[in-house]
């Protein structure tokens, strides 16, 4: 054999492949210098009050830190497929992933009638939670004026309906998608709905929040779907 | 209300702008990419109007957030985590494990604050950090899979959007039809859900949903396919916030 058959082939990258890894270099650039921004949030308030955390009570704090740790990484792995190259980094320096730019994503992805996996989808759902995070963070810098004028007042008028958006969202959504992912989302759905009962029934009601139930409903459907696959019948 | 230096807000303004930043540069990569492929430009043009119409409605209730968060913790600390990765459920849930933490300790408010929101802080970093180290390996998998089966690909997708769907409406359905007749108050923020305006809200955003659908196909009024989801969603939310007086009565 010669020497340069065992030299390993550099694979070909295709204009694609150089673009989504100067989205990726951009976006964990963005993340490190959010990253280091965040972090500087708790020091900074330390030293502007000349004071220090409670450092026994934050021991007492490492069981939950762990729980959130966790529930961070199977969301951000979980997410990563549905949410394209730019909108994972995004998603995950801007937060609220469920309950906006997800649902934003889709919404987009359904009016342009954008093809599954294909770079469009990944252009189209870039620039939606991009835009979504933009007007975000614009309505809350607005909304701060209120706050500051009316404190309280404001939040009083508001609150009694701020429970009602997820199922404002999530309803409508699903009549949107529900064509195109009833065979898929049928078993989870069954499944879901029996493992909320039982734990209703059982005392465990409050354990079973919106976002648990994402988590559960992922991971029922990644079975349910892998056995279908197999099965040819999806 | 707690002091907020003002530091915090100088932090927070640098924190906003670099997530404007961050947008736009993206918004701007994006459209170069789509020029390139010779993408419709109309869809780009639909993507951006639909999805900051969409986002209006929805960012409202973490504008509220902040407003519930501003008494235990200033204006400027929610401000921050709540424009960045924070999900006001999660920031109250570990303000309130901080707070707990230090239950007759006799600490001052600068120090529950300051353990507060190390522990907010610290709580939301495994996320990014996965993306600023693990992502690019994970996805160039994910990208594989695209290339060899692209079936199996959409499959996993689909079933991950599928089950995100199923689990959410079954939350919303089940714990609706659970506190039918017995409203839960959310002990941090004292926010009251009634089961039955979770349900009324739901059907109601089904139905306008329906109602936009059959104007877009049969009406052929292609617009307002753009306006369609924040319609249903003021549309419903509008028809909660009646609901609240009649059940608050």
């Amino acid at each position: 054999m010669k020497k340069s058959d065992k030299v390993k082939e550099t694979p070909v990258l295709t204009e694609r492949d150089i673009y989504n890894n100067q989205m990726h270099n951009y976006g964990r650039l963005f993340t490190w210098i959010s990253l280091g921004l965040i972090c500087l949030v708790p020091v900074l308030y330390c030293v502007a009050a000349g004071t220090l955390p409670d450092w026994e009570a934050l021991g007492k704090c490492v069981p939950f830190l762990l729980g959130y740790v966790a529930i961070g990484l199977i969301e951000a792995v979980s997410y990563a497929p549905l949410l394209g190259t730019g909108g994972q980094y995004m998603s995950f320096i801007t937060g609220n992933v469920s309950n906006l730019k997800l649902p934003c994503a889709l919404n987009a992805q359904n009016i342009t009638g954008v093809e599954k996996g294909s770079e469009e989808q990944e252009i189209v759902t870039t620039i939606s939670i991009a835009v979504s995070s933009i007007v975000t963070t614009l309505v809350i810098i607005i909304g701060l004026i209120p706050l500051l004028i009316f404190q309280e007042q404001i939040v009083e008028v508001l609150k009694p309906v701020s429970p009602y958006v997820i199922p404002a969202i999530f309803g409508g959504l699903t009549l949107v998608l529900i064509a195109q992912y009833f065979k898929i989302a049928i078993i989870p759905f069954v499944a879901c709905i029996l493992i909320c009962v039982v734990g209703n029934l059982i005392g465990y009601g409050d354990a079973l929040s919106q976002s648990t139930m994402v988590i559960v409903g992922m991971a029922v459907s990644g079975i349910s779907t892998t056995v279908l696959y197999k099965l040819k019948k999806i | 209300m707690v002091e907020s230096y003002p530091i915090i807000y100088i932090i927070g303004a640098v924190i906003a702008a670099i997530i404007i930043a961050m947008s736009v540069f993206f918004i701007i990569k994006s459209v170069k990419r789509a020029k390139k492929i010779g993408m419709d430009m109309s869809k780009i043009k639909k993507t951006v109007v639909s999805s900051a119409v969409f986002s209006i409605v929805p960012s409202i209730p973490i504008v509220i957030g902040v407003g519930i968060m501003m008494s235990s913790l200033g204006l400027a600390i929610p401000w921050i985590r709540l424009t960045v990765i924070g999900a006001l459920q999660y920031e109250l849930i570990a303000y309130n494990t901080a707070n707990e933490a230090l239950i007759g300790t006799g600490a001052s408010t600068e120090v529950i604050v300051a353990t507060a929101v190390t522990v907010m802080t610290l709580s939301i970093l495994s996320g990014p950090l996965f993306n600023a180290i693990v992502y690019k390996k994970y996805q160039g998998k994910l990208a594989d899979l695209q290339k060899k089966n692209g079936k199996l690909m959409n499959t996993v997708t689909g079933a991950l959007l599928g089950g995100l769907l199923a689990g959410m409406l079954s939350a919303l359905l089940v714990g609706g039809i659970f506190s039918v007749g017995s409203p839960s108050t959310e002990e941090a923020t004292g926010i009251k859900t009634y089961g039955e305006i979770t349900l009324i809200t739901l059907a109601a955003s089904l139905v306008i949903m329906g109602i936009c659908g059959a104007i877009i196909k049969l009406g052929k009024q292609k617009w307002l396919e753009n306006y369609a989801l924040p319609i249903t969603i003021l549309g419903a939310l509008a028809i909660a916030y009646g609901f609240t007086f009649v059940f608050n009565f």
